[in-house]
């Protein structure tokens, strides 16, 4: 793990360049987006004196226009390579200071079969998706991690006989897959607790009832349960995997994400699902990249993923798990 | 008015089959868990002439120890001992074994001895395993003891006779840090 003056101080030295030559590309995106989005404004505007008041009708449409030339160039050729270039010079250069032991691949993603096998979520998605995957060992634990985001459709029919697709997501956000230090055959899954925080002890109860879920444990530990809800297919087994240490370790995790994280042990390995609303080790675009504000957050956001390792101790070797 | 009868005499029947249903599933948790704790510690039971075999060879001034070990192991396994003799047995196995792995730093040998470490190993994991078990049984004991302490259940539990059962403690040498230097006198 790397100190925030190391980060500082590799910022000066090896990404400013990258970061300036960058930039560049990136104020030639922007400007011919915004470019772009005033012709179309302007065009609104023309057809709006021609045609008259009547216009205020098809305002709405002339704003999604707008905003349609916007995000095609975005993702255009021009836009893709900015994105593209961004990662190759920046992310991975990132990872690699942090452990060079890493291999980044920007496209790639976990995919759809072992996320399921997670058994964090239930729900089949219908469209799935991710990219920067990390992979790599640190120290003798083998990790995997990407950002995710899975999504289900409804479809409903309205008294007029139209069809809606609606999209639902199910998980977006930072997936992390890595080797558990402890041999296990069950499932333990760790899901963050909404019935007990606002019903206590009758919440408990709601918990038992969850017919998707495998039985319910009660673990001894009063914040991790306040926090999280527990189910696993072998009472003694959960125990064996959440041990007094471990859900410490992870009560300590959830705070520092300050998200509602999910986790579970499956296949002698571990899961872990963090939620996040916004997309990660995304360039900004009509803003200066030139900051070290940005680079800040890609840093924590991968050293927190890495830092599971650490932070639940899974390079701790004494039992016959090698 | 019959019907009315009927249904108030129905309805507590009825509630207290789930309640009575409810106890005697906590009981057989209780059972189960007790199970698979007692299988986990024969599984450590049947490492440990292999353990002896190992270190043996190599530690020849820990004999007192590890005659302690066996004769501790031939009594438990012969399984005369029931309820809290069990638990004191496999507490004072636990301090043993913890006590031979800590003398065994002196023996640089031994430590290299991948044999040993393989031993090691699973003694580690078959010791979390067991304070899993441990946990698993205390958890499902509390709540047995609390349905036959608590208002409604207490009183079918009382109608039947069942008693609070009691929790699988742990020892007071145990709870203690372990002291080092006086694990090494001894």
């Amino acid at each position: 793990m790397k100190t925030q003056e190391e980060i500082y101080q590799y910022y000066g030295t090896h990404l400013k360049g990258a970061l300036a030559e960058l930039e560049e590309k990136r104020k030639a995106l922007a400007k011919k987006i915004i470019l772009s989005m005033a012709i179309g404004i302007g065009a609104c505007i023309f057809i709006a004196i021609i045609l008259g008041p009547a216009i205020i009708f098809l305002f709405p449409f002339a704003v999604i226009i707008v905003l349609l030339i916007a995000f095609l160039i975005g993702r255009s050729d021009l836009g893709k390579t900015y994105a593209l270039e961004f990662k190759t010079r920046i992310i991975q250069e990132i990872i690699r200071f942090i452990d060079p032991g890493l291999i980044y691949s920007n496209k790639s993603y976990i995919a759809e079969p072992v996320f399921m096998l997670s058994d964090i979520f239930k729900t089949h998605p219908d469209r799935y998706g991710g990219d920067d995957l990390v992979r790599g060992a640190i120290g003798e634990t083998g990790i995997e991690f990407c950002e995710l985001h899975a999504e289900y459709k409804t479809e409903t029919t309205d008294s007029h006989g139209h069809r809606r697709t609606e999209w639902h997501t199910i998980f977006k956000g930072l997936f992390i897959m890595a080797n558990f230090n402890k041999n296990f055959n069950g499932k333990t899954i760790v899901l963050p607790d909404v019935a007990e925080r606002f019903f206590g002890g009758f919440g408990k109860m709601l918990q038992g009832w969850n017919m998707a879920r495998p039985e319910l444990i009660k673990l001894e530990d009063p914040e991790f349960e306040q926090l999280f809800a527990v189910y696993g297919t072998d009472q003694v087994e959960a125990r064996y995997i959440l041990s007094t240490s471990l859900m410490e370790r992870i009560t300590n995790f959830k705070k520092k994400t300050g998200k509602k994280i999910s986790l579970s042990f499956v296949g002698s390995k571990i899961f872990i699902a963090i939620p996040y609303a916004e997309n990660l080790f995304e360039p900004r675009l009509f803003r200066t990249i030139i900051d070290f504000e940005p680079i800040k957050k890609y840093f924590d956001d991968l050293q927190l993923a890495m830092g599971v390792v650490e932070d639940l101790n899974l390079n701790t070797r004494i039992w016959n798990k090698q | 008015m019959l019907i009315i009868i009927l249904i108030l005499l129905v309805i507590p029947l009825f509630i207290g089959l789930i309640i009575y249903n409810s106890l005697i599933a906590k009981k057989n948790q209780v059972a189960n868990v007790f199970g698979t704790l007692d299988a986990l510690l024969k599984k450590r039971y049947d490492l440990i002439p292999n353990l002896v075999a190992a270190v043996k060879g190599y530690a020849e001034h820990e004999k007192g120890v590890l005659t302690e070990i066996t004769e501790l192991r031939s009594r438990a396994v012969s399984g005369q001992a029931k309820g809290d003799e069990a638990a004191a047995q496999d507490n004072k196995m636990t301090q043993l074994l913890g006590k031979i792995m800590i003398t065994v730093e002196n023996y640089p040998d031994l430590k290299a001895n991948e044999n040993f470490l393989k031993l090691q190993g699973s003694l580690n994991e078959i010791e979390e395993q067991i304070s899993a078990g441990r946990r698993a049984y205390n958890a499902a004991v509390t709540e047995f003891n609390n349905a036959v302490e608590m208002f409604p259940t207490s009183i079918v539990a009382s109608l039947f006779g069942h008693k609070q059962k009691r929790l699988f403690e742990i020892n007071q040498t145990e709870r203690e840090n372990p002291n080092i230097k006086n694990v090494m006198k001894g």
